[in-house]
């Protein structure tokens, strides 16, 4: 054989991503050193599933950065919010990118959504050692658009990899506790958010996240910056843009009903650069 | 005792086995096109035309299995650098200069294996035609790289057909001209080959038009890299109404 290649299309097998050797703490890690995303919500609605997440990121008790990203488009059906440790989360929606389009390029087939599940447990797996150690742990929801059934799927993980399928919502992030009874309350008094369409869920999320950035002092809420909203549907990935946000938002402050404002959501190409 | 004198002929012989072996490949043809680049080629029952990266395509003739292999090892050596480094470190020089040629070398010179029966064609996208290139890669690990068209055909007579008639056009062609001019270059390459064929068979009847002949057996197959996509892969197979 004159020429070695990974047949599988594993992607792991092939680069292994920076895993340092942690010594046992022997006193505890300052928290400044990691730093955290705070609340990330999912919601299943009409036409799949909404993501909506606010934008800051902390270090203990500072503010690190005001913009940021945690809806990460991983392939054209795939989105992953991620809370907890930036660092790994964004490394590992790095990985997990690379690894769906090895994998489909080199196999010649997409991978399928239980397969890329796995992949995300792997990769939490590997995270394990690490988050011990009080560092780099991180809470993914992952939003797919099942194709071979045609409808949105939730899944949660635990830091050890397990994975939690959602009927409705989920949410992670240290502004999630204190809303997730909310949820519930909407369900109830609301109806499902099954039967919303984008803009009802999208008002609701952004109402369940302004109730989080109230009760949690890591979460941002969207007086200064905007959050970010994503959507994954049958034809994709749908973005909502700052205009259609702060139309939703000036509706919501002048008591108008959500119908009077039509959201448009623009499809954006998972990969774009 | 291995002499010099054994040391040739066995090269000689390998080459031999595997000109023998690519003779009857369907000839690829790359063009470089206002939008994008274009892979061109007929095949019989299996995909030829195949993504290696976001800016990246290959096609090859020869053996199927060292076709995967070559096309497997490439699309390994550009993710595992896209992702260590940056997809924008990948190019096709470092490619099939680095990571593909000197293990084809190897296994050529090796007289204990079987040689790869191949001659592989890869493309890259740049920013403007003139930034495209291609390489044609062959089974001993020679390669050359090509700007504006690339060929790559089961032996010198039909290459040299090929790359005749893309020359005659001086112009950067449309998606449609590029492949009406990719349809009659592998005619005459195809007619090269004819030609060889019948100064074997000492003077074969003119048996129509070489390339209806050949999509008897075969059909079109072609794919391009797109220059103006916001997506990171560039790679898209054409659908047959877009062929036609």
């Amino acid at each position: 054989m004159s020429f070695n290649f990974n047949a599988t299309g594993d992607f792991s097998h092939l680069v292994s991503l920076p895993t340092p050797a942690i010594p046992a703490a022997t006193s505890s890690v300052s928290p400044s050193f990691d730093t955290h995303g705070t609340t990330v919500i999912a919601v299943k609605y009409k036409d799949g599933v909404l993501n909506v997440a606010d934008r800051r990121a902390t270090a203990g008790m500072a503010i690190m950065y005001d913009r940021s990203e945690k809806i990460l488009p991983l392939d054209d059906h795939t989105l992953v919010s991620i809370s907890g440790s930036f660092a790994k989360a964004v490394e590992i929606a790095r990985f997990l990118r690379h690894s769906f389009k090895y994998y489909s390029r080199s196999q010649l087939q997409p991978m399928s959504l239980e397969g890329k599940l796995s992949e995300m447990t792997k990769a939490l797996v590997q995270n394990l050692p690490m988050a011990l150690q009080g560092v780099g742990t991180f809470v993914p929801v992952l939003s797919a658009w099942d194709v071979q059934n045609d409808e949105g799927r939730i899944y949660a993980f635990d830091p050890m990899g397990a994975r939690f399928e959602s009927t409705d919502f989920s949410a992670a992030g240290s502004g999630s506790a204190p809303i997730r009874g909310s949820f519930d309350y909407i369900t109830r008094t609301k109806g499902p958010f099954a039967e919303m369409d984008l803009q009802t869920a999208l008002r609701e999320c952004l109402v369940l996240l302004d109730i989080a950035a109230d009760l949690d002092a890591a979460t941002g809420g969207y007086a200064k910056i905007l959050p970010s909203a994503k959507a994954v549907t049958r034809e994709g990935i749908l973005n909502l843009d700052e205009a259609q946000l702060q139309a939703v938002l000036d509706q919501m402050r002048d008591g108008l009903a959500p119908q009077t404002v039509n959201v448009k959501a623009e499809r954006v190409e998972a990969d774009a650069v | 005792m291995y002499s010099p004198y054994d040391f040739n002929q066995s090269i000689a012989h390998r080459a031999e086995y595997v000109e023998e072996r690519l003779k009857a490949g369907m000839p690829v043809i790359g063009i470089s096109f206002d939008q994008g680049v274009l892979l061109f080629t007929i095949k019989r029952t299996q995909r030829k035309v195949f993504e290696i990266y976001d800016q990246m395509m290959y096609s090859a003739i020869g053996n199927q299995a060292d076709v995967e292999a070559v096309r497997l090892a490439s699309i390994d050596f550009a993710h595992q650098e896209g992702f260590s480094r940056s997809p924008d470190d990948v190019s096709i020089q470092r490619l099939v200069g680095f990571a593909i040629s000197p293990p084809l070398k190897r296994a050529f010179g090796d007289p204990m294996t079987t040689p790869n029966v191949l001659r592989a064609l890869f493309a890259e996208i740049g920013g403007t035609p003139e930034k495209d290139q291609f390489f044609v890669l062959n089974y001993d690990g020679e390669f050359s790289n090509h700007v504006k068209f690339a060929v790559a055909g089961g032996s010198d007579a039909v290459e040299d057909a090929m790359r005749e008639s893309l020359a005659a056009h001086d112009d950067v062609p449309d998606l449609q001209t590029a492949l009406s001019r990719a349809r009659e270059a592998v005619r005459a390459g195809l007619r090269g080959r004819q030609g060889d064929e019948e100064e074997e068979e000492e003077g074969g009847e003119e048996s129509g038009d070489a390339l209806e002949k050949a999509l008897e057996k075969g059909e079109i197959e072609a794919a391009i890299l797109e220059r103006n996509t916001p997506r990171e892969s560039k790679f898209r197979l054409l659908s047959a109404s877009e062929i036609n």
